[in-house]
């Protein structure tokens, strides 16, 4: 295990109902380092991401995930995410009633409380919103409707990014952030991606494109296929599988 | 008393057991009708048998001086206070609806030798506060509500009681919405725990052109029906919702009829019921459209969410319709939180508790939203949290 690693998922299997999807996963997380997965479609992407995260759809049946040496495998979702692990999701859900900028609050304040610091009140909290909302070319409005309810594709991934920047993470999980995205909210996005690099968070970029990955630079690119990481290598990698798709490629 | 002994009796004996003189009519409809019990129609989800064991003991409302104050005050059927200037009086009960549904309207209107008349002047904003304070009693008591044509009045209302236990209250209005008026009720029944239980036996007319809008909170434990007959005449329209948050063994709710009789009349009742423990929430609604009641329009809908197993949702729907030149629709549902929604809060950092609680509010809250006043609406909402917190520990 490299001393430098965040997270480390060992011999990982998890299934889906009856379904076995990840069947032996391994894979570091270095600190400071931004993490890309690629993939086909079906082939166990997002329920890594689900599993790192502890969702009740997933069901691990072997191996083990370690977050700063510890294992993880029995925390509850939401201590996870107040000990610093965040996934940006691949399709966020719309929860009508919910007031966006009361949902964003409630969750800044339960990291706050649980880090020992001062629940924020309404005003402390908005100024604090300004900034970001700009960065990300959010309306402020955004903030004030029901969560995610009626948002269009590319506002929702806005808002996801909207709360990571604000419950600053350590362990960013991002699941097809750029899909769906103008050239704009792309680059707003990453931008707000970057904000976040300070050499020691760390990064696992789920993308099916390259062009996020021009933006945000990543150090590492794996790739999974049937549920497991079948190759590791440098931003290099990119290109190639471009060019020839994922069939070329040969387990290490 | 008790009121059992009223099953199954005669015209002669009844006058007798109620002291009751004259009042022929209302005797005949009650003596016809019957003590309800749970073969009933309107009580069938409703324990209304184990009420009726009880000795109560009966005071009858004696009407004294009215004080000054903020808001009406009314302790035991008896007004206390009133605001300076408001019409309120006591009256013989002067007509009720002899066609009512409800076995327990005529008792109450038997029960209340005279009546509470409030006429609400121009586009006043009135509260009406129900106080209890004795324990073991029948508490009849009866409120005629006029307001005035082309003016838009709110009334919010509100309950509190002592600490007493085994007390029934059987209260009610007949309430008269004028012509192009605008009457906007907010009840607001918080019961925390089973001091006293309620029946609450309305009539509701509403005039040509007039709106009624109808919002009821109930909230907390205990037994509570409110029981409603609504009556539309031309282009009259009503909006009623209902808003039920229950637990513990409570069983409460509303047993409504909205009758389109005029032409035009519009309708939308919608009932959202939150149940936790082993309480039963109650919505049993009918609409029912006349043959003069051409074009009419009637929404209806219940959804439940049910928060524990053992909770149920009796949720029956009713459509009469006389005429084919209508709009109805009507529908229920019952589900539980969404595990999607409740696991999206919670990979935030937000506990399971704090998570549920949100959504449970998130539920309510377009019902909650539609109370215009924020200072009602902060009301609704604490009240609220507080019966959350009694069934989840606080996060
Ligand atoms: N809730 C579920 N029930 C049943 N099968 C599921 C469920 N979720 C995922 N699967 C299956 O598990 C497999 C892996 O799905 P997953 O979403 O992890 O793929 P992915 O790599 O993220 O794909 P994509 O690139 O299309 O997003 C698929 O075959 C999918 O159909
Ligand atoms: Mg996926």
């Amino acid at each position: 295990m490299s001393t430098n690693s965040i997270m480390t998922i060992e011999n990982l299997q998890a299934k889906i109902g009856d379904k076995e999807i990840l069947k032996g996963l391994n894979l570091q997380l270095e600190a400071g380092k931004v993490h890309a997965i690629m993939g086909p479609n079906g082939a166990g992407k997002s329920t890594l991401s689900k599993t790192l995260v502890g969702h009740y759809d997933v069901t691990v049946t072997g191996g083990d995930i370690f977050y700063k040496g510890k294992s993880i495998k029995e925390m509850e979702a939401e201590e996870r995410a107040l000990e610093g692990i965040f996934l940006s999701f691949q399709h966020p859900v719309e929860i009508p009633g919910v007031n966006n900028a009361y949902f964003l609050r409630s969750a800044l304040n339960a990291k706050r409380k649980h880090e020992g610091k001062e629940e924020l009140n309404a005003a402390e909290f908005l100024r604090l919103m300004r900034g970001h909302l700009e960065m990300l070319g959010m309306k402020s409005d955004m903030i004030s409707r029901s969560l995610n309810e009626g948002f269009s594709g590319g506002e929702k991934k806005r808002n996801e990014i909207l709360q990571m920047l604000i419950l600053e993470p350590e362990v960013i999980i991002l699941d097809e952030i750029d899909s769906g995205l103008d050239i704009d909210a792309l680059r707003a996005v990453s931008e707000g991606i970057n904000k976040m690099k300070d050499g020691k968070r760390s990064f696992l970029v789920i993308t099916h494109y390259s062009r996020i990955l021009d933006y945000i630079k990543p150090d590492y690119i794996h790739v999974l296929k049937d549920g497991r990481i079948i190759k590791t290598a440098g931003p290099e990698l990119v290109a190639q599988l471009e060019e020839h798709g994922y069939d070329t490629i040969e387990e290490e | 008393m008790k009121l059992s002994t009223l099953k199954n009796i005669q015209f002669e004996e009844m006058a007798t057991l109620l002291h009751v003189k004259g009042r022929e009519q209302l005797l005949e409809k009650f003596c016809s009708l019957g003590l309800p019990d749970k073969k009933s129609e309107a009580y069938r989800y409703f324990d209304v048998e184990k009420l009726f064991e009880s000795d109560y003991t009966v005071t009858p409302a004696l009407p004294g001086a009215i004080g000054i104050g903020k808001k009406v005050v009314i302790i035991d059927g008896v007004v206390s206070t009133a605001p300076k200037g408001l019409r309120i009086y006591y009256k013989e009960c002067e007509s009720a609806d002899m066609e009512h549904f409800d076995p327990m309207y005529f008792l109450g209107h038997l029960l209340s030798p005279v009546i509470i008349k409030i006429e609400v002047d121009g586009d006043a904003e009135l509260e009406i506060e129900h106080h209890f304070t004795k324990s073991n009693s029948l508490v009849p008591y009866r409120i005629v509500l006029h307001n005035q044509a082309n003016r838009h009045a709110t009334i919010y209302e509100s309950f509190i009681a002592d600490d007493i236990e085994n007390t029934l209250v059987l209260y009610g209005y007949d309430m008269h919405v004028a012509q192009d008026s605008t009457l906007r009720v907010v009840k607001m029944h918080s019961m925390p725990d089973s001091r006293y239980a309620m029946i609450a036996s309305h009539k509701v007319n509403v005039a040509k052109q007039a709106n009624a809008l109808i919002k009821s909170f109930d909230l907390g434990g205990g037994q509570a029906l409110q029981l409603m007959k609504i009556e539309l005449d031309t282009y009259a329209h009503v909006d009623a919702a209902h808003l039920l948050y229950l637990n513990k063994d409570s069983k409460r709710g509303t047993v409504s009829q909205m009758i389109h009789k005029g032409e035009h009349s519009t309708s939308k009742q919608e009932a959202k019921n939150i149940l936790d423990g082993k309480a039963r929430g109650i919505f049993d609604a009918l609409i029912k459209v006349e043959h003069s009641a051409k074009y009419s329009k009637a929404e209806q809908n219940s959804k439940a969410i049910l928060l524990h197993k053992e909770a149920y949702m009796a949720a029956k729907p009713q459509l009469e319709i006389y005429i084919d030149e209508l709009e109805a629709s009507h529908g229920a549902t019952t589900g539980q939180l969404s595990e999607k929604q409740l696991f999206y809060l919670q990979s935030r950092g937000i506990s399971y508790t704090e998570a549920r609680k949100i959504l449970v509010i998130a539920f309510a809250n377009t019902l909650i939203e539609t109370v215009k006043d924020t200072r009602q609406q902060e009301q609704i909402k604490a009240a609220f949290e507080e019966v959350f917190y009694t069934t989840h520990q606080r996060g």
